[in-house]
């Protein structure tokens, strides 16, 4: 993949993701809270983003999102399980997911 | 008797109803709305079509810890333990929503969901009464529902040490899942 590709393609998921989060936060925004792993700050701004200030944020080289574990045990769990144990790894991933703190402005 | 506010009134029966949806017991309905038991049972009876069911509700807080239902009580404690944290959502309001995104997780990793929501309110209000609580495993670190006297300085989750017998009923669950399908 050629660097320019790269960029579009950084650029799209880029303005993807942030219109679906916006669209969770209007939607329910405890529930939001919960699945995108922020805190109520960070709802609160993508709540009241206007479509131009979203192109804006999105038109960058770097990702908005990121990787929610950074710890081989859940990246284990979400990943690597046969069909029986899908169930109880991904209940254990939940669980562990869950008592992460959340993503917050510093 | 004081006067009720339609809009109040309006806004309670929205949550009587979205409860009676997520299957919840008359108990439950009759303790986190002040609508009558009258209308309670009317509106029981006009959404789910027959009489709510009688007798007292589950009241064991030894069920959330036997090795399944612990798994699942521990993944909507989890989520509730989150929204309480982190959003503004509380009482009945946060119960519902966390009830809601725990049968979310039970869909996605199909999952038949053992947890009811009358079983969750009940989980909630044993953490409230500090009965039960939640403890860390010493290997993953996730949280867990656990006694709230017991010793848990050295707790080790059922799913990094799963017992031998783990999920092994008597009764295939699959057939009751069809059963609830059909």
């Amino acid at each position: 993949m050629k660097a320019t590709e790269l960029t579009t393609e950084i650029r799209e998921l880029n303005l993807t993701y942030l219109m679906l989060a916006q669209q969770m936060v209007l939607a329910d925004k405890d529930m939001a809270i919960f699945r995108l792993g922020i805190s109520k700050d960070i709802a609160d701004v993508l709540a009241v983003l206007t479509p131009s200030q979203i192109l804006k944020l999105s038109n960058s080289n770097m990702m908005l999102c990121r990787i929610r574990f950074d710890d081989n045990l859940v990246f284990g769990m979400l990943a690597n399980y046969s069909g029986k144990e899908k169930t109880m790894s991904q209940s254990h991933a939940a669980i562990l997911m869950a008592g992460q703190p959340a993503e917050e402005i510093a | 008797m004081r006067k009720k506010s339609v809009a109040s009134e309006a806004k309670e029966i929205q949550t009587a109803m979205e409860m009676i949806h997520l299957g919840a017991r008359l108990q439950l309905l009759e303790s986190e709305t002040s609508l009558s038991r009258e209308r309670l049972i009317k509106l029981y009876k006009e959404l789910k079509g027959n009489s709510p069911p009688k007798g007292m509700l589950p009241f064991s807080e030894d069920w959330f810890l036997t090795w399944q239902p612990n798994i699942h009580s521990s993944v909507f404690a989890d989520i509730y333990g989150y929204l309480i944290a982190h959003a503004d959502c509380r009482g009945i309001e946060a119960i519902i929503k966390s009830y809601k995104l725990y049968l979310e997780h039970c869909e996605v990793a199909e999952m038949e969901p053992i947890l009811s929501l009358t079983r969750a309110w009940t989980l909630v209000r044993f953490f409230e009464g500090k009965m039960l609580k939640t403890a860390s495993c010493k290997q993953c670190s996730g949280h867990f529902v656990v006694h709230a006297h017991d010793l848990n300085h050295r707790f080790v989750c059922g799913l990094c040490n799963v017992p031998s017998r783990a999920g092994k009923t008597n009764k295939p669950r699959t057939l009751t899942y069809i059963a609830m399908a059909a």
